[in-house]
Formats: C-alpha cells, structure tokens, sequence
C-alpha cells in the first residue's frame, strides 16, 4: 500500500513538473517566436530538447536544497509531501484563475514548509536554508536586471559604429538561438531540480533512499522528461504575449535579456539555489527596456512580481498547512 | 532627479538591507548593491549628459 502511495506522489510531483514546463516555455521562446527567428513550434522542440540536457550539465545541488534544507528530514512523511505538493498546485490554479504572475519554485517551498508545520509545529523550519531563498526571491530579479541592462549596454557599446539598427537587429537573429538555447538549459536545471528534491524527500521518507543518498538517475530523467514534455505540449499557446507584454523587445533586446537570465540561472543553479525562472527572466526583460528608458517598461507587470514574492509562500503554506490537517484527519 | 537612477538607487538600497540577513551569502547582496550604486550614477550622469545638450 505504501509503495503504492509513493507512486501516486511521484506521479503528482511529475505532474506539478509537467505544468510548469507547459506554464514556463513562452518565457524561453516568446522573443525568438515574436522575432520569427523560429516557428512557435519549430521554437518548443528547440526549448523542449535544451531543458532536458540540463541534466547532463548541471548536478543535483537545487534537489539537495528542497530536499535537505526546507524543513527538518525527520518530519517528511508521504503525507506532507503530498499536501504539500496538493498546496502548491492549488495556489498554482487560483493565481492563474485571478491572473497573478506565480512562482511555482515559490509555492513549493511554502507547500513543503506549511504541511510540515501542521505535523509538527514551527521548530521543524530550517531557517538557514529558508533564509538563503527567501534572500534569492528578492535578489534573482535584481540580479536579472542588472544582467539584461548591461548587456544591453554592452552589445550596444561594442556595436555602436553600426548606427543601422535594423542591420545590427538582422545580426542579432541567430544570437537568438542560443540565447533561448542557454536559457531553456537554465530552466530546465533549475526547475526540474525542484522535482527531483521532492521525489529524493519522498524516496527518503518512505525508507526508499537513505538519507544522504544522491538523487537516483530515473529521477533526474523522469524530472527532465515531465519538464521537456511540458514545453513540447504547451508553450506555444501561450508564447505570444511574453514577447511585448513587459517591454517591446528587439532581437538584440531579445539575446540580452535570455543571455542575462541564463548567466543568473547557471550561477543559482550552480550554488544549489531555487529561484524562480519566471521572476528571473521578467527582471531581465525589465533591465534591456530600462537601458533604453523607464517609460519603456510597463511596471504593472514588474509590480505585480513583487506581489508574488510577498503572497506566494503565505498563501501555499496555508493551503498546504489545511491540506494536511484533512489528510491526517482521514488517515 | 532622474527617475531612472531613483529606481537603480532604490534597488541598491534592497540589496543593502538583506546584508544582515545573507549569512553566508553576504557577498552577494553588496555585490548587487554595489552594482545598482554604480548604474544610478551612471543613469544619472546619462540624464545630466542629455539635459545640457
């Protein structure tokens, strides 16, 4: 019965990985699209193939973190992740419901944090690693920002003798590639990782794994599987608006914001850092209009981010924390 | 004052008041900060630059 249970959860998990590449594909290709570098379809396979040899690339340093440095290992139970899991997804719909820009990586931690709360109390928080990505929500887009202006100001300084825009945009078209290229590698890295940490706490909760065990090779495959098929199915229906609804971007304007997106990626990936893509990249494209000018970006877009950062955990942890009272009530 | 450089100066100040917070991650935070001080003085030379001209 219990493995059985086990598997559910890791079908939800893959599921929640699923729908985040489905979700989180236009952020990758919408410029390569918008610019016609690449069709909408043409475009998916190209983000598609790149999230899942992320794998290759990057290790299992995010896993670890959402597996070992969220809430204390003893409390984690096939029912906490479950309702924390169950949490997740739930503010993950009601946001979109109401249209609020949402970070999946964000609800996750709160899911976990809050139904591992309801079990047993606050002292199971581990305010270290709770710390180190409450700090990285706020830093990440910052950190995109600063990357996509002074790109943008680099491409622009290096460049300047050609006063065609039109031309340099025309050079810029292939950059594109592999720019959407680096950042769908990122994304695939950073948010599949977050699958695999709550796979590798389940497998650990339930005796399946030992506790300072690595992430098991089918669990890095099936994460960058679930988060590949994902951007295959589904980014292409929502690839249009990501492209001008911050700012109109350029091809230039295009492969500075994906190639600072990328760097800041690579970097919190590297550190075993989850951050969210979305936020990431939306502070990127923000950063390639400010170089421009302030008028340029449509802040809207840019303070509707910030609501996020201050609902998301709360409003997980608290769906995450009745979640669980139901589930242990019924079991 | 140029309100580019009053949001680059605003976001240096974010990145200041998560020092005390960062651990081991301090250097992070500075180093962003330190980079938004940087682009605030340039924005704003850029907006002085253009308004004399």
């Amino acid at each position: 019965m219990e493995t059985f249970l086990v598997i559910i959860v890791i079908a939800i998990a893959l599921g929640f990985d699923y729908v985040n590449g489905f979700h989180d594909a236009a952020n990758s290709i919408a410029t390569v699209v918008s610019t016609r570098v690449l069709t909408p379809r043409t475009a998916v396979v190209w983000a598609a193939f790149f999230n899942f040899a992320a794998f290759l690339v990057f290790g299992d340093k995010v896993a670890t973190t959402i597996a070992n440095d969220v809430v204390v290992q003893s409390v984690l139970s096939i029912g906490v992740i479950f309702a924390g899991l169950v949490g997740a997804i739930l503010w993950d719909l009601i946001t979109f419901w109401f249209g609020l820009p949402t970070s999946s990586s964000h609800a996750l931690v709160g899911g976990i944090a809050g139904a591992a709360v309801a079990k047993a109390g606050f002292d199971v928080l581990i305010s270290e690693g709770l710390r180190k990505i409450g700090i990285f929500i706020v830093l990440s887009p910052l950190i995109g920002l600063a990357m996509g202006l002074i790109l943008t100001l680099g491409i622009f300084w290096v460049f300047h003798r050609n006063r065609n825009l039109q031309r340099l945009n025309r050079g810029f078209r292939t950059g594109q590639l592999a720019s959407a290229a680096a950042f769908s590698l990122g994304h695939g890295a950073n948010d599949a990782q977050k699958t695999m940490g709550i796979i590798l706490a389940l497998l650990i909760a339930s005796g399946h794994a030992a506790s300072n065990a690595s992430t098991p090779l089918w669990v890095v495959l099936s994460a960058h599987t679930a988060i590949a098929l994902g951007t295959l199915t589904g980014g292409w229906r929502i690839v249009k608006t990501m492209g001008s609804k911050i700012t109109r971007l350029q091809p230039v304007g295009g492969v500075a914001a994906e190639s600072g997106a990328a760097i800041t990626l690579f970097a919190t990936s590297a550190a075993g850092i989850p951050v969210s893509t979305t936020h990431t990249i939306t502070g990127a494209i923000v950063g390639v209009g400010a170089a421009r000018r302030l008028s340029a970006v449509r802040w809207g877009v840019a303070g509707r981010v910030v609501w996020a950062w201050i609902l998301t955990i709360p409003g997980a942890f608290a769906i995450s924390w009745l979640t669980f009272l139901v589930v242990d009530l019924l079991a | 004052m140029d309100r580019r450089a009053a949001f680059f100066l605003g976001a240096a100040v974010v990145c200041f008041l998560l020092v005390p917070v960062s651990d081991g991650y301090a250097w992070v935070s500075i180093t962003v900060g330190a980079v938004y001080v940087v682009l605030a003085l340039g924005s704003w030379l850029d907006a002085r630059g253009h308004r004399r001209v």
